[in-house]
């Protein structure tokens, strides 16, 4: 490699993370608003503080899926969308944000369906709303798995109207005047019927408490309105939310930034980490390192794939470079949700997506360092990529930072238990998918290579090793963690049958290849099984809906799961192919 | 001869074949197990599958018979026996060593969880005096001597028994039971108009009719165990009496002056301790029902021990007390009664002491391989 090359590659990786760090970079004000500094204020939501950007994004997520949408020309971001959902519905709901799928939804909604996706506003359901919670009400009792497509899908969309209808009724009743009016207006019964609505309505919590003695009592407005109404003084959050609600309303740039000074004042008497602690997070959301890193991973792999058939020399230490620039960003993603949440990394299936993806990048970039043949490269990437595909698609369903129920609050079981297993399923999706480069390379390389075959036998074979150890120890501390909180160290649960799988399966391997009843190509056959059993105990177990660890039952996942089963035994099938489809030449004149 | 099958069947225990086939059939097993369980519930499928010798009547493979858990753990931990002995005793070997002889703990851990394990439920309001587990599943008839206000005397007859029928004597009391029909599950409703008469002649059970049900296994099912029984007291009859677990309030007849009662219920296991309930917390997190932590201030008390002191049980920290374990398991009735879950297991350290040996014999391994490569690139290198 020469100078110029080793200096082009290393270009690439600075490049990537160049872009990655501009990401992170704030935009500007929206019309003159300051947004992001809205998106900053700490609200209490889902039992946990958060900035009012995290549920801005979740929750579009949740109705739209994606953080931000194009209207009337102009790029709408989450916390522009959000100011105009709580202060501004009549605008908000005439942005076509929900998208629906489901052709007999659409058409109970009174619609066509026009292309691939649907986007209707509020405006456009709301009078259609009564049949929308009528059909909802009786699919809702039905369990989950046994409900029908339509069910599904109409409880869906239920459920994302009736979130955007909380959300607009959070810091002020829709169509009223606003929250100035209402603190003019105290008194009344009126009123009163009013903050009980607001109460009950509201999503979130947006004032902090006011004595040190009580420190989780963050109110609703319609809680301090209530309260001002029974003689508990009025909130000092109150009057500069109402003026950025009159500000916001009256288009009023100005004395809207002015107004958000005065209200991070008073958050900050009140609350003095949770602004700071907001703002970090934000800058989090904002950075996205997932879906960055993500995009690294997979400019990454196009460079190393056509690195095979032009110029190697340059184009296989830029991969490399950029796997390494991507796995910086992922690793920085991954350490900042670590500080943020205050918890080990895999704290649920999210999260659990994430930090297999990290491990296999990690495990394929030493592998390359050892055997330095692009493939430990080419898999890393595939792997981080695909990895991250699946966390973009489990993360839409809320808040990712979740808060643990009781059984799982505990750090130390997450940090041993949890991380060690995800590790060993990290290593056997990395030596399936070396497999499956074997098998490719195989088919597709005109000449027959055995150095880098047997190179590639000795990675998967060692990776297979080391995952072995780490879902072992991992199951087996799993079982002590049982033994701790249900009392039995072992109960057939399906999860740990499933990481039992795993651990069979690995061990199968390692004593056939040890007795010597399969060679290299049937190591790697097993090593593509172990794919299967992987994926199908990291989210089979979970679409069984029995068992301790049901906690995350996904239905849309299925086809998704089957098709991956599927995909991976044409791969071992590709992989077993007899010899004479492996070479191109017949074996005679070889 | 007799030399030569010994050391075939000594070459075939400890043959690699025998693990890989009997690891494949465990991988099948453990798959079985847990499709099964959307079905027949955990333990259903779990004594189906883990903890019989031979599965009969399998779904998946054309209901032929296929080995049970039992069987292939039995020939497993063989195999792994005859392997660890076989494995030369040095050091290039004592982490595979380890590791197998860890293996070998942890069979026999969960041999000694599937034969000896015993679970069992205590549920205890807040204020109340508990000293009883009781079991999930199993039932008893509890002929109960009540005449004394301030003791009661229980006897009780498990429902094993009643499924065997005929005359039991109540030791300690001039009772004899004479069991003349037994359901391990039914389903009791009101005697209609024109229905058979019920085989009961005395208390509530004589307008009830009885229909006999399948045993159900889920785990969130109970059977309605129910019986016909006949007490008999010095030559007299006291007429049959219908019990059941469906059935709330006790009966009771008069015998010489001491009064019984008749119920059937969960099979309780008296304990020579006590606990009362202090304080139960549900924690959620603020603004939300997520629970956060539930915990149960118990007093213990224990006269034998001459003891009497307080004990948080929380999540993930469970009391161990006299070799049985109380974990927080369940609550109910707004949070005012608390559900701990028992569990007696005599090998429960087992699992602990296996994880040590074989995470250590892998690093051993793992180290000793590493050591063995680095060294011959290091040959290669210099030759």
């Amino acid at each position: 490699m020469t100078f110029v090359q080793k200096y082009l590659a290393w270009g690439a990786g600075v490049l990537a993370l160049l872009i990655a760090l501009i990401v992170a970079l704030p935009s500007g004000k929206a019309r003159g608003f300051d947004v992001s500094g809205f998106g900053t204020l700490p609200i209490l939501e889902g039992g946990r503080v958060k900035p009012l950007d995290s549920l801005a994004r979740n929750s579009l997520l949740a109705i739209h899926s994606r953080q931000g949408f194009r209207h009337e020309g102009r790029l709408v971001g989450p916390d522009e969308w959000i100011l105009d959902v709580l202060f501004r519905p009549q605008v908000a709901d005439q942005q076509p944000i929900f998208v629906i799928d489901d052709p007999e939804v659409i058409s109970l909604v009174g619609a066509k369906q026009t292309k691939n996706r649907n986007y209707f506003s509020f405006a456009d359901l709301s009078t259609h709303l009564d049949e929308v919670q009528k059909q909802a009400a009786s699919a809702q009792p039905i369990a989950p798995q046994k409900r029908t497509r339509f069910q599904s899908a109409i409880v869906n969309l239920f459920d994302r109207v009736y979130l955007y209808y909380k959300l607009r009724n959070t810091l002020q009743l829709a169509g009223s005047p606003g929250l100035g009016w209402e603190l003019q207006s105290l008194g009344t019964p009126e009123a009163a019927l009013r903050h009980q609505d607001l109460t009950q309505l509201a999503h979130f919590r947006m004032l902090p408490p006011t004595t040190a003695a009580n420190p989780d009592a963050w109110l609703s407005v319609g809680q301090a309105l209530a309260g001002v109404q029974s003689g508990a003084g009025v909130h000092p959050g109150l009057v500069p939310l109402a003026k950025l609600n009159a500000a916001y309303i009256a288009n009023d740039a100005a004395s809207f930034n002015t107004a958000l000074a005065e209200m991070n004042g008073v958050v900050t008497t009140l609350k003095p980490d949770a602004l700071g602690h907001a703002s970090n997070e934000l800058v989090f959301n904002r950075a996205q390192p997932f879906f960055v890193g993500l995009s690294i991973y997979f400019v990454a792999f196009l460079v190393l794939c056509v690195s095979w058939i032009y110029k190697p020399e340059l184009l296989r230490p830029t991969a490399y470079a950029l796997l390494l620039s991507g796995a910086i960003v992922h690793t920085i993603g991954l350490a900042a949700r670590v500080i943020l949440q205050g918890r080990p990394p895999v704290t649920n299936l999210y999260s659990s997506a994430v930090f297999v993806g990290w491990g296999a990048v990690i495990l394929g970039l030493i592998v390359e360092r050892m055997y330095r043949k692009g493939f430990g490269t080419a898999v890393a990437a595939a792997a981080g990529f695909a990895s991250l595909i699946v966390a973009q698609n489990l993360g839409t369903e809320g808040d990712t930072m979740e808060m643990m129920r009781a059984v799982l609050d505990s750090n130390f079981w997450l940090a041993t238990h949890v991380v060690t297993i995800t590790i060993g399923y990290s290593g056997t999706f990395l030596a399936g998918s070396i497999a499956i480069a074997y098998a490719l390379k195989k088919h597709i390389s005109a000449k027959p290579d055995p150095e880098t075959d047997k190179a590639l036998a000795d990675m998967a074979y060692g990776i297979i090793c080391f995952a072995l150890f780490f879902s072992f120890v991992g199951t087996v501390l799993g079982g002590i963690w049982a033994d701790q909180s249900w009392g039995r160290f072992w109960g057939w649960d399906p999860k740990e049958n499933g990481a039992l799988l795993i651990v069979l399966w690995n061990a199968i391997i390692l004593h056939a290849r040890m007795a010597g009843y399969v060679r290299e190509r049937g190591t790697m056959v097993m090593a593509i099984f172990g794919n299967v059993i992987t994926a199908l105990s990291w989210f089979g177990v979970n679409m069984l809906g029995v068992g301790l660890h049901s906690y995350g039952f996904m239905d849309k996942a299925f086809v998704a799961l089957t098709s991956f089963c599927v995909s991976q035994l044409v791969f071992m099938a590709i992989c077993y192919a007899p010899a004479r489809f492996w070479v191109e030449k017949p074996r005679s004149r070889s | 001869m007799i030399k030569a099958y010994a050391s075939r069947a000594w070459g075939f225990l400890k043959s690699f074949q025998l693990t890989i086939v009997l690891l494949a059939l465990l991988m099948c097993l453990v798959l079985f197990c847990t499709l099964a369980q959307v079905e027949m519930g955990t333990q259903g499928a779990v004594d189906a599958y883990m903890r019989s010798f031979i599965v009969w009547n399998q779904p998946l493979l054309l209901r032929l018979p296929f080995p049970g858990g039992a069987l292939v753990g039995l020939l497993l931990t063989l195999n792994l026996l005859a392997k660890t002995i076989d494995i030369k005793l040095s050091w290039q070997k004592s982490g595979m060593w380890l590791v197998h002889a860890g293996l070998v703990v942890l069979f026999a851990g969960e041999f000694v969880a599937g034969m000896m394990q015993v679970d069992t439920n205590l549920s205890i309001e807040v204020g109340q005096t508990v000293n009883f587990v009781q079991s999930y599943k199993q039932m008893e008839l509890a002929v109960i001597d009540v005449t004394d206000p301030t003791w009661d005397e229980v006897y009780s007859v498990p429902d094993t028994r009643l499924a065997k029928g005929g005359a039991v004597a109540i030791p300690g009391t001039p009772i004899t039971l004479n069991v003349k029909k037994f359901y391990a599950n039914a389903e009791l409703s009101n005697q209609g108009p024109g229905a058979p008469p019920s085989l009961a002649t005395a208390g509530i059970g004589a307008g009830v009719s009885v229909e006999e049900r399948p045993v159900v296994s889920a785990d969130n099912e109970i059977n309605q165990t129910s019986a016909f029984v006949e007490p008999i007291a010095g030559g007299r009859s006291y007429g049959t009496w219908l019990v059941s677990v469906a059935l709330g309030a006790p009966q009771s007849f008069t015998h010489e002056g001491r009064t019984y009662t008749l119920a059937m219920r969960l099979r309780r296991q008296y304990l020579p301790y006590a606990f009362t309930l202090k304080q139960f917390r549900h924690d959620v997190y603020p603004g939300t029902e997520i629970p956060k932590n539930f915990s149960s201030l118990v007093q213990v008390v224990n006269p034998s021990r001459n003891e009497s002191r307080e004990v948080l049980i929380y999540m993930n920290q469970p009391l161990r007390y006299e070799g049985k374990t109380f974990y927080q398991a369940s609550f109910g009735k707004n949070d005012t009664l608390s559900i701990l879950s028992v569990v007696e297991n005599p090998g429960w350290l087992l699992p602990y002491v296996s994880c040590v040996l074989v995470s250590l014999g892998l690093l051993v391994h793992f180290a000793i391989v590493l050591r063995r490569s680095l060294k011959r690139r290091q040959d290669k290198k210099e030759g």
